[in-house]
This record gives structure tokens, sequence and C-alpha cells, in this order.
């Protein structure tokens, strides 16, 4: 085969791979979490189960704020 | 020699002799990054274990029947990096269709295999191997990943507790461990001669 059908075959199999990928990757955002599963950064991760995630403390704290501000805004009332 | 013995004792130097994490420092980032829970270390074992695997059956396949015959085995790198990448978005998606239990285990650390280097370094060795043995190599990588990172979890959360002084807490301490579990490992070298084995 002349070089120039390897080359041709190599950027195929990339293109093709890339295809792949990024089709695998957009299924795979697009497919919602199972029930009870569900993550993500802010007000979602109050229904997250791993404690141990940065972002769940970070939840935790904004909840605790809030409820600080509710109250104070109650008391000044 | 039965293949049977082979087989196994390449599985248990891969896993222990020539352990992924401390002797060939694969895998870094996921092992002190995540190594800090004990549940979640074991999810991410889990995890590498399965991927590992995956990887390593699709892509020697690809690597010996398409890559190697039309004489492009210079893009093997780039091919099993694309490949590792969209595997790891399909088990996703089937866990995350069909599985919650497995979702729950796996499903958080899925996404961080893409970039975890040990799946990557598992699949380019096994390019010199034959089937069986590269099966081997993925199997006692991914032990070998799991056991240390299970140990060093364990080491760490008791760490938490103890008297440290301010400039070791968090990560230089887990370096140190790290680095005391090197030495360890390193001492279990000579217990299987694996050239008289033929695993050399």
């Amino acid at each position: 085969m002349p070089q120039t059908g390897y080359i041709i075959i190599a950027i195929a199999i990339i293109v093709a791979l890339v295809i792949l990928f990024t089709v695998s990757f957009v299924v795979y955002i697009k497919t919602p979490a199972p029930k009870g599963c569900e993550r993500g950064k802010g007000p979602n991760c109050e229904n997250c189960e791993v404690a141990s995630c940065r972002f769940y403390a970070d939840a935790e704290r904004r909840a605790a704020k809030k409820l600080e501000e509710e109250s104070s805004k109650k008391g000044n009332e | 020699m039965s293949y049977v013995v082979s087989f196994i004792l390449a599985i248990v130097s891969y896993m222990v002799i020539d352990n992924v994490i401390l002797s060939r420092y694969f895998g870094i980032c996921s092992f002190i990054g995540v190594g800090n829970k004990v549940k979640s270390a074991v999810g991410m074992g889990l995890a590498v274990t399965f991927v590992t695997m995956m990887a390593a059956l699709v892509c020697w396949p690809i690597y010996t029947f398409i890559l190697v015959p039309a004489n492009m085995g210079y893009m093997d790198t780039i091919v099993f990096i694309l490949v590792i990448a969209s595997l790891v978005q399909m088990v996703g998606f089937f866990i995350k269709k069909k599985s919650i239990s497995l979702y729950k285990t796996l499903g958080i650390y899925l996404p961080l295999i893409t970039t975890n280097c040990a799946v990557l370094g598992v699949v380019q060795n096994n390019t010199a191997y034959d089937f069986g043995r590269s099966m081997a190599n993925a199997l006692g990588t991914s032990l070998g990943f799991v056991l240390v990172i299970f140990l060093f979890a364990c080491i760490r959360v008791r760490l938490e507790g103890a008297n440290l002084p301010k400039a070791f807490k968090g990560v230089p301490i887990a370096l140190i461990v790290a680095g005391i579990m090197a030495i360890v490992f390193m001492g279990l070298g000579g217990i299987i001669d694996l050239g008289s084995w033929g695993l050399i």
C-alpha cells in the first residue's frame, strides 16, 4: 500500500475514535442519574450522600448561612 | 510448567512485586487524592479494576489485529487514550441506566478514571505481551492498585487523629507514608524469581 493510504487510514481511525468518544460522552451526560443518586454543585448537593465531597461541605455551610440569615431577618421584623 | 501456575505467579508479581503505584509510579494523583477515606479508596480501586480489565480486553485486540497489521503501531498511545475515554463513558452510561447499586459504588469515580495513567500504563505494557499475559498484567496491576490504596487509606485515617507537627499534616505525611510503603514493597522483590518462571 502507498504511504498516502496508511496516512488516510490513520486519520480515519482517529476521526472514528473521536466521534465515538463524543457520542459516548454526550450520551453519558444526557442520561439522568438514577433516583436518589442525583448529584451536582450548589443546591443539588443536599441530595448527595457523599459527605467527604468538598461540594457537600460547601452546600452544608451555605444552607446553615441561609438559615442564619432568615432567622436574623425574622428577628429584625 | 503449567500455564495456570505461570498465570497466577504473573498476577502475584504484578500485584505485589512490580506494584503499579509503588514501583512504577502510575496513578499517584488518585492515590493521594482519593486515598484519605477507606470507603472512597475501595470505590476508586474497584472502578479502576473494572476499567483496567475492560480496557485490556478491548485494546489488546485493537493493537494486535488492527494497528500492527496496518503498520500503525506508532499510533498506539492516542488510540488507547481515546478507546479508554470512550469505554469509561459507555460503561458509565450502562451503569447509570441498569445498575443503581453499582452506580452508587463506582459512579462518582468512573469519570476520574479517564485521566488515570495506571490504566493507560497497563494497556501500553500489554502491547509487548500475548493475550494471557496481558490479562494477568491487567488483573494483577488493578489488584495491586486496590491493595495499596486500601492500605494507604487505612493508615491515613489513623493519622488524622495522630498528634503531628503542623508542617507534616495532610499531604506531607501522606507522601512520607507512601515512601515507607514503597520501601516495604521493595522488600518483597525476591519472593518470586520471575526469570526462572519465564515471566521476564
